[in-house]
């Protein structure tokens, strides 16, 4: 039997962090039919939790994959920590685990952001002149890598010249996000969070910080179009299981090296 | 809960499923009761159809006053919100709503909608019955933890015992507490009655035990000529200001920060109220 566990923070406040884990799940198993014998959830502050979701689940096939933006304190010391993880893959007790990477890294990333600013924007009106995308990102001092994920994101959509601009903004790094924002050289800017679930800063700080009023908010020189958390996006559920599918090959790959 | 499937030697034992054999041991033992068996706060009993699941409370309430469910993933959102609507964080609070009747075809759909009644209850239920669950004490998950919780790994003893008796209580708690402070040093608090065990220090309690560090810090240093701590006394302004506009409204269930939290009162209940009122034997619970 195989199972997919993903993995998500959780809350001890609300359900903001749960939600979206819930629902690419409910997606996987819909959508997947097959696949997965088991498909289920587990939080670091809620429950089940890490430490006990093996004991839940029946397969043994069983693959992990973190509902986390980038690679950092929680992918690489605490998840691996309290599943009991010896690295890619672990063989215990007659199972296999494999880990899976944070979803921000992995290359289908960037069509799930194009994707959420497709959303925002139908049948909405957009200004003459240009358009710019702007990724929003935490940038936190115990995740070194945070901002860099959204970089690599940016870097990866800009390429692919559907914006006239892609900028990057944080809430705890520079450059700050209100000031990318007010300095962005278009008519029409496009704001999505790199974050994984809404919560306190994209309901609250965020729109208060740039005076959003919503969803669209009108500027003397230009419109501002705020989205919501790209990882709450159902497309994220099939990017869990591109994560996952990844990982298969794992196994054959880590026997060549070793021979 | 490492060690809960034998030693395996070579790679050709078949392995055992702990999972698989709770969720059939758990579908035995409903079906052993006709009146059904209790559960956390749920009441499970076998049907002629499968399964049915409901709040103790509604035992005999005729479908017409419960909102019916016939999918046990609905469980989740049964077990999300108290009566209240208020968020749950911990699903073995005794604060599950009253008011639905879930009913599923078989053994599996049991099994997937306790997992979202009581995450991992049916399986650990399952081991501990067999004297198989494997317990780890409060140093052992605090050696474990870093960041932000690192600090609880300095907690007192006496820290441990009073953070145990302020969050999990069958009052606020509804499983039976298993782990001790450490091999050496049993813990104090009620274990509880009911059916689920308990065998780790959950999330909420690693977070009340960085509370209760924060709050032995500052006995050491920041005691008023009264022996008042800063925080007990703001906890009391607290208290007396929203007891003086004639309701108390209570902080939210793993609000720790917030003076008018549950636990922190009952945390406060054994710390602080000796201090007030010293004459009195402190000892005395007040269960009667
Ligand atoms: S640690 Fe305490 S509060 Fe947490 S589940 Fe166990 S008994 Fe309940």
């Amino acid at each position: 039997m195989k199972a997919l566990i993903i993995v998500g923070h959780g809350s001890h406040l609300n359900e903001d962090s749960s939600l979206p884990v819930y629902e690419h799940a409910a997606l996987v198993r819909d959508h997947y039919t097959g696949e997965f014998d088991e498909v289920v959830e587990c939080f670091w502050k809620e429950e089940p939790s890490m430490r006990h979701v093996l004991d839940m689940v029946e397969s043994e096939n069983i693959t992990v994959v973190p509902a986390f933006i980038s690679e950092g304190y929680f992918t690489q010391q605490v998840i691996p920590r309290e599943l009991g993880l010896d690295g890619p893959v672990t063989h215990r007790d007659g199972r296999t685990i494999r880990y899976a990477g944070p979803l921000g890294t992995f290359e289908g990333m960037p069509d799930v952001i194009l994707e959420r600013a497709d959303d925002l924007l139908k049948g909405k009106g957009t200004r003459p002149g240009r358009t710019a995308l702007v990724l929003l990102g935490h940038g936190t001092d115990l995740n070194k890598n945070s901002g860099g994920v959204v970089y690599l994101n940016a870097e990866r959509i800009r390429e692919r010249g559907v914006y006239d601009l892609v900028e990057v903004g944080f809430l705890d790094q520079d450059p700050p996000i209100a000031e990318v924002v007010e300095g962005v050289e278009a008519e029409n800017v496009v704001l999505i969070p790199v974050f994984i679930a809404e919560g306190w800063h994209t309901r609250e700080t965020i729109p208060e910080d740039l005076g959003l009023t919503g969803e669209v908010t009108e500027r003397a020189d230009k419109t501002i179009f705020y989205g919501a958390p790209v990882g709450t996006h159902p497309s994220v559920a099939d990017l869990i299981v591109s994560r996952a599918r990844e990982t298969e090959g794992r196994e054959a790959e880590l026997a060549r090296d070793v021979s | 809960m490492r060690a809960t499937s034998p030693e395996r030697s070579g790679g050709e034992a078949p392995r055992r499923n702990t999972a698989a054999e709770a969720r059939a041991a758990f579908a035995a033992w409903v079906g052993e009761a006709p009146e059904g068996r209790s559960f956390g706060q749920v009441i499970v009993r076998q049907t002629p159809e499968g399964y049915e699941l409901r709040h103790a409370a509604n035992v005999g309430v005729p479908d017409e006053e419960l909102v019916v469910h016939g999918d046990p993933r609905e469980a989740r959102e049964i077990a999300k919100l108290t009566e209240e609507g208020e968020y749950r964080p911990l699903k073995s609070s005794p604060n599950l709503r009253r008011g639905w009747v879930l009913r599923v075809e078989d053994e599996r759909g049991l099994y997937v909608a306790m997992n979202y009644l009581y995450p991992s209850g049916v399986v650990h239920w399952h081991l501990y019955r067999n004297g198989e669950l494997e317990i780890t004490n409060y140093r052992e998950n605090a050696a474990r933890q870093s960041g932000i919780y690192k600090r609880v790994q300095r907690l007192s003893d006496e820290g441990v015992q009073n953070a145990a008796r302020a969050c999990c209580e069958d009052a606020v708690c509804l499983k039976k507490t298993l782990w001790d402070v450490d091999e050496n040093t049993p813990r104090l608090s009620e274990p509880g009655e009911g059916e689920i065990p308990c065998p780790e220090p959950c999330s909420i309690f690693v977070s009340f035990a960085r509370r209760v560090r924060l709050f032995e810090r500052e006995n050491k240093r920041d005691l008023d000529a009264i022996g008042l701590s800063p925080s007990e006394k703001e906890d009391l302004s607290a208290l007396v200001d929203a007891a003086a506009t004639g309701s108390v409204e209570f902080a939210r269930e793993a609000e720790f920060e917030e003076p008018l939290n549950e636990r922190r009162m009952r945390y406060r209940k054994l710390t602080l109220v000796p201090k007030l009122r010293p004459d009195e034997d402190a000892a005395t619970p007040d269960e009667g």
